[in-house]
């Protein structure tokens, strides 16, 4: 891989980010409900409102001064603070629910992408067997069911009726577990909101997949391979999965973005304590700057994502090199 | 999950020959002889036909000041879906939610694909900087997270087209839904259509206009359109089923608007008069199943629709 | 051509989930047990906002603050006043000389003493002189409503308020008496800034350890304590933001005690379950209809703001609607029949202070129109109702997005008022942008909406609620923007007077408003609570008709007893117990982990981790091994 490659691809992530700071900006200044109010004070006197505009910066002209201001203050760490959690840094409110919900969809996104890839490729390869037809039909039904559909019945039969699983939440509150304790104690909260996203994404991947498989399958170089009298489930193995992979490094790095932000029914319904849940707190109260922070916090993340995705690609696929 | 488009969307030219329209029996024998196309054909005919004329199948939207059941009742003969916490009858619930779901859905299909099909044809064809910029544009769009956007863009929005407008029965609440699944959805669409132009400009018919001396406009409309339709198609069928399934997430969230009751808001409702403790599942699973059906009979048909018209991998079988 | 292997993402996923599931396995079979000490885990719905008291604007904020601070007086179980920070108490015409609990300490071994409360009651005087607040401005005005005007400290163990009000209000001001050996150096600006950071030094029975923004709020026994202590050693508040939902299935599998706000519907079925007792706490407040009457009597108007229509500054027209509204059906369909039919301004709960109006309204939809008519407001060819300047009649209702029942309620009160020929466009708004929506010129503010379906909660003494409809109120907390100088002569007459004059003053103010109806006073809704009979027990509804927790005064965490260690009190308990899933044993059940169901979770977790490693492992070895065959190309 050049590093041309690597340093183009660099400055469009980099390009990337700045567009999307700059739309936080713009989307901010849009917002309808003045920044100014952000202390919510009954007793707000005309003072206390004029006093606030120059604490915000909000009396210089929008560009550049506001502009610059916020650009500084964003790459300084600091975005504000939130309406909802009076007073405490926005920045503070979003890292402490971030660790949760990587935890909840890096564990998915792995569970998923290994069953998902597997059972695609295997539906994709032999196309009509039993596993291609029922693999199939499942992974349809649940691509087509949002994560809360997934969830709440598996909260009725495995929480609260079987009681095998705690009904919500991450941890047990209480001071004084040992490690041991605490780990299974996460352990045990996270089966079920675990279970719910993987089953999602499986479906997802497995369909994804099993197109690109089909779509391999069908190019010469497998012909070919078959022709030679190779074994079937080699060819599988060696040649399509490999290249019907490549795409799906693409679209598994994009969906990375969808995924965080689609498992925020997930994390509703499980009251899971990650950036799903922070962010409908924060539309509730139409606390922005929550929302932005969290907006920047996800789109970069995906751009990140998408980089290190092109890097990948650009290492597994000779085609793409220089 | 809006990766959902069924077709390995690489932007590969893939240099084979598209599939040009199929005539039109052989077209409908060979979407109905699939179980896929056929499920999807027939599902969608019957949640059309509920969504058209919901009235004629249960009456008209129960209002809260005439209805008459007992609240969280389970299924009876009077009430096959059971009642809701007002004492709503759930299957008129479900049946008139239809109407209002796949609304918002077609109309945020329709932007999608206006916008989308645009972009991607005139990106592919016209190439150059115009294409990468409109290629930059669509990326940038495909990197942010569409709900979180939804969710922003929500209050600018409402504050743009005011809190009392309306269009086709529907409030501003959800044309705010369907407008940021409109800007959230059309990048994978254009992507998808430039691809196809793109191996539609090596072909020989194009040249030969281009020869003649027709400009760029009148070819993109009479040659380039016409081909790419049958990808616009299945494209539309797809994103209708991204767009009932967003609009579900929203509305579950909250995001969605009380006096309508779409799928996603009845079940924001049945989570909020806690249906799953309290064990009602029939306030639940009408509208659930709905969404899965309705979304699952799209995907279907999308992929069949895609299979049919662009037999790409087929002839290969 | 050789194509290049992705085995290496596969296998380092592979080596991931091995790694996790090895751990899983490991761990012991039987769950925790007694480390953490016996721990009350209550659940609201609400999510607590700030740790700082003067800053929180909700119910589970004032929780939190009394359960680690003591107020000067406290609320005993009939909502009296009770010693707190101060034992007891003398009045004189001028002034209340408190005297301050002996030998009292903080909870981190300082000595407590009257300096405290100089300087917490100091801090909002000073406030108060700079026509300021502190924080939110939520506490301070206390000191205003009960006419302190000095303080003084003339020992330890004395403190002196000056007032010449003759009520009972001193003896309800909110103000947790602060450490003043660690915030001393703070004038009223910086403690309203101030972060108050957990673990928390206090006087109360459990001071604040942990916060958990979103999930919860940890409180420990405070030894210091001056009062009873509770059975629990530890306090857990955890929040469910609006998710009654999820709330209810942890009350059910037992990971809480008591759960806050419950609605109708999980109410009933709870009822019929012997493990739980229900209580209907009737609530000081109501949720009202609140018209924009800005510019009655001044013929002021504003700009692209305020009412729409100048029916709405009309008592006849406010009147004629009010009988399109059934209060009844409200509070039967949308309450589930938990709470009273609005009335007038003073509660029902307060007792004797309530009257019922003179002239009270039905639901008749055909009076209604026919008042309307004969007001001036008439149908025109379309059925619109159209107002005095000729204008069709189209209202707009504007509610938070807090609570079901506002919206449910505005949907009636839609359907209702379309009968009427006239239009109600409903839409939500968050709690913050509605109270800035509401505010008019005077404050900086539109006041463009017609009628504001909200809720107030009010104090053990009228004037928490009445104060509302005052004249100077508008701009700040009058959300009807009502102004009439007769009720303003009546108020500040009738909190001058007590017993029976008063009484009678505050019966005309009722009935007054009730006759103007600014508000349309839709009904005063109850709080549903639920909590477990099988571990603690001693619980005491504060006062009799309201609930245990979430009240005034924090006295019945202090009145907890353990239940298992007293059959007669709960029969149920030790069957209970045990199907709940619930350690029998007295000492340290913890949470959501009993004992007896602790095998099974974690065996099953074994099981599918090595079901996991056993898939992934297969797969991968599979894989080398067709690809160690050879490569050919």
């Amino acid at each position: 891989m050049s590093g041309r490659y690597i340093a183009r691809k660099l400055v469009q992530a980099l390009v990337t980010i700045v567009a999307i700071v700059l739309l936080n900006f713009v989307l901010f200044r849009m917002m309808p409900g003045s920044p100014e109010r952000a202390s919510k004070n009954p007793h707000l006197t005309p003072e206390i409102v004029a006093a606030n505009r120059v604490k915000w910066g909000l009396d210089k002209p929008l560009i550049p001064d506001q502009l610059i201001n916020y650009v500084e203050s964003t790459a300084a760490g600091d975005l504000g603070y939130s309406i909802k959690y009076r007073g405490q840094p926005v920045v503070e409110v979003v890292v402490d629910a971030a660790g949760p919900t990587v935890l909840l969809i890096g564990l998915g996104e792995a569970v998923a992408i290994v069953v998902g890839l597997w059972l695609g490729a295997r539906s994709g390869w032999r196309r009509g067997g039993t596993i291609d037809r029922v693999g199939n039909a499942l992974s349809l039904v649940f691509y087509s069911m949002p994560y809360f559909v997934i969830g709440m019945p598996l909260i009725i039969v495995f929480a609260a009726g079987l009681g095998w699983f705690p009904t919500s939440g991450m941890t047990t509150p209480g001071g004084n577990k040992t490690p041991v304790e605490a780990i299974v104690d996460l352990g045990r909260h996270l089966v079920l909101p675990l279970t719910a996203v993987a089953l999602g994404l499986i479906g997802a991947y497995s369909i994804l997949m099993r197109s690109s498989i089909v779509e391999t399958r069908s190019e010469d170089y497998i012909t070919t391979a078959r022709a030679k009298g190779l074994p079937d489930a080699r060819i599988l193995r060696s040649h399509a999965f490999p290249n019907a992979l490549l795409p799906m490094v693409t679209l598994i790095a994009i969906n990375l973005g969808y995924v965080v932000a689609g498992a925020i029914t997930a994390e509703i319904v499980f009251n899971w304590p990650g950036l799903g849940t922070l962010t409908v707190q924060a539309l509730d109260a139409r606390d922005y700057p929550l929302l932005q922070a969290i907006f920047l916090l996800i789109a970069v993340s995906v751009v990140i994502a998408n980089f290190g995705a092109d890097l990948v690609y650009g290492y597994l696929d000779p085609r793409v090199r220089a | 999950m809006s990766v959902g488009t069924g077709v390995a969307g690489t932007d590969r030219a893939t240099g084979r020959a598209p599939g040009s329209l199929v005539r039109a029996g052989g077209f409908s024998r060979r979407l109905l002889g699939r179980t896929d196309g056929l499920v999807g054909i027939v599902i969608l005919l019957v949640f059309g036909l509920l969504a058209l004329a919901p009235t004629l199948f249960v009456g008209p939207l129960e209002n809260l000041t005439t209805t008459s059941g007992i609240p969280l009742q389970a299924p009876t003969a009077a009430h096959p879906f059971g009642t809701d916490e007002l004492g709503r009858d759930m299957l008129n619930l479900t049946v008139h939610g239809a109407r209002i779901s796949m609304t918002i859905g077609l109309m945020a299909t329709v932007i999608t694909i206006l916008i989308g099909s645009l972009v991607g044809i005139v990106a592919g064809f016209v190439g150059g900087a115009a294409d990468t910029l409109l290629m930059r544009l669509s990326d940038f769009f495909l990197v942010l997270p569409t709900i979180v956007l939804a969710l922003i863009l929500a209050p600018i929005i409402l504050d743009v087209i005011g809190s009392r407008a309306q269009l086709l029965g529907i409030r501003s609440t959800l044309l705010v839904i369907v407008i940021v699944i409109g800007l959230t959805s059309w990048a994978t669409t254009a992507r998808v259509i430039r691809s196809q132009v793109l191996s539609l400009k090596e072909r020989m018919f194009v040249d030969r206009a281009r020869v003649i001396g027709s400009g760029g406009g009148w070819i993109m409309r009479r040659h380039i359109l016409p081909n790419v339709m049958n990808l616009i198609v299945a494209q539309a069928v797809l994103t209708f089923a991204t767009a009932v399934f967003t609009e579900t997430t929203l509305a579950f969230i909250g995001l969605g608007d009380p006096s309508a009751p779409s799928w996603g808001q009845t079940l924001n409702s049945a989570q909020a008069a806690g249906a799953p403790g309290l064990g009602a599942w029939w306030y639940i699973v009408p509208p659930a199943a709905a969404v899965v059906l309705v979304v699952m009979a799209f995907t279907l048909l999308g992929n069949a629709l895609d299979d049919v018209l662009n037999p790409k991998a087929l002839s290969r079988r | 051509m050789r194509l290049p292997q992705p085995h290496i993402r596969m296998r380092s996923i592979g080596a991931l989930l091995l790694a996790f599931s090895v751990l899983l396995p490991a761990v012991p079979a039987s769950a925790a047990e007694g480390d953490g000490g016996v721990v009350l885990t209550v659940g609201t719905t609400q999510d607590l906002d700030a740790s700082n008291p003067f800053n929180t604007e909700l119910v589970v904020g004032y929780e939190v603050f009394q359960l680690t601070y003591n107020l000067l007086t406290e609320f005993d179980k009939d909502a009296h006043a009770a010693p707190g920070f101060s034992d007891t108490w003398e009045r004189a015409d001028d002034r209340v000389t408190f005297h301050i609990r002996d030998g009292m300490k903080w909870s981190d071994g300082e000595a407590a003493t009257s300096k405290d409360v100089c300087y917490t009651w100091g801090l909002a005087l000073a406030a108060i002189a700079d026509e300021a607040s502190i924080g939110s401005g939520y506490l301070d005005p206390g000191l205003s409503d009960a006419g302190v005007t000095k303080i003084e400290c003339p020992d330890d163990s004395t403190f002196v308020a000056y007032t010449t009000d003759q009520s009972d209000r001193i003896f309800q001001i909110y103000m947790p008496i602060l450490p003043e050996h660690i915030y001393g150096e703070m004038d009223y600006k910086k403690i309203s800034e101030e972060k108050f950071d957990a673990p928390l030094v206090g006087t109360g029975p459990y001071t604040l350890a942990e916060w958990q923004t979103g999930q919860f709020a940890r409180f420990v026994r405070n030894e210091n304590f001056w009062g009873n202590q509770g059975f629990a050693d530890e306090v857990v508040l955890r929040f469910f933001a609006d998710n009654t939902d999820v709330m209810v299935q942890a009350l059910k599998s037992g990971e809480l005690d008591y759960a806050h706000n419950v609605n109708a519907d999980q109410f009933k079925q709870l009822a019929t379950d012997p493990t739980f007792t229900t209580v209907e706490g009737k609530a000081n407040g109501w949720s009202q209809l609140a018209f924009n009457t800005y510019g009655t009597g001044t013929g002021k108007t504003i700009e692209d703001g305020g009412p729409s229509t100048k029916a709405l500054l009309d008592p006849a027209f406010r009147d004629a609607l009010g009988y399109a509204v059934d209060h009844d059906a409200l509070v039967e369909r949308v309450l589930g029949g938990f709470g009273d039919p609005g009335t007038t301004i003073v509660p029902p709960v307060l007792g004797d202070w309530h009257v019922e109006p003179d002239k009270p309204r039905t639901f008749d939809i055909e009076l209604a129109k026919q008042k309307l008519d004969a007001a001036g407001y008439v149908l025109d060819g379309d059925g619109k109702r159209l107002d005095k300047e000729g204008k069709t009649i189209s209202l707009a209702l504007a509610h938070p997005n807090t609570n079901d029942t506002y919206a449910k309620s505005a949907q009636f009160v839609k359907e209702w008022y379309a009968e009427l020929g006239i239009d109600v466009s409903v839409q939500s708004y968050d709690s913050d942008t509605l109270t800035d929506m509401i505010l008019p010129p005077e404050a900086d503010g539109k006041a463009k909406y017609d009628i504001e379906l909200w809720g107030w909660s009010g104090s053990p003494d009228p004037n928490g609620l009445t104060i509302v409809f005052k004249c100077d109120q508008i701009g700040n907390l009058s959300d009807s923007q009502y102004c009439n100088p007769k009720y303003d002569e009546l108020y500040d007459k009738q909190s001058a007077e007590s017993g029976d004059a008063r009484h009678a003053t505050l019966a005309e103010m009722q009935n007054l408003i009730y006759d103007e109806a600014p508000y349309d006073i839709l009904y005063y809704d109850s709080n549903l609570d639920v909590y477990r009979n099988d571990r603690f027990a001693g619980w005491q509804n504060m006062p009799a008709n309201g609930t245990p927790f979430f009240t005034y005064g924090i006295l019945d965490y202090t009145l907890l007893r353990d239940a298992t260690a007293e059959p007669s009190d709960s029969p149920a308990a030790a069957t209970q117990s045990a199907s709940a899933g619930q350690s029998a044993a007295p000492a340290a059940p913890d949470p959501g982990s009993a004992s007896s169901s602790g095998q099974t979770p974690t065996l099953l977790l074994a099981v599918l981790a090595v079901a996991v490693v056993v898939v992934v492992g297969g797969f991968l070895w599979n894989r080398r091994r067709t690809s160690t065959a050879g490569e050919d190309e």
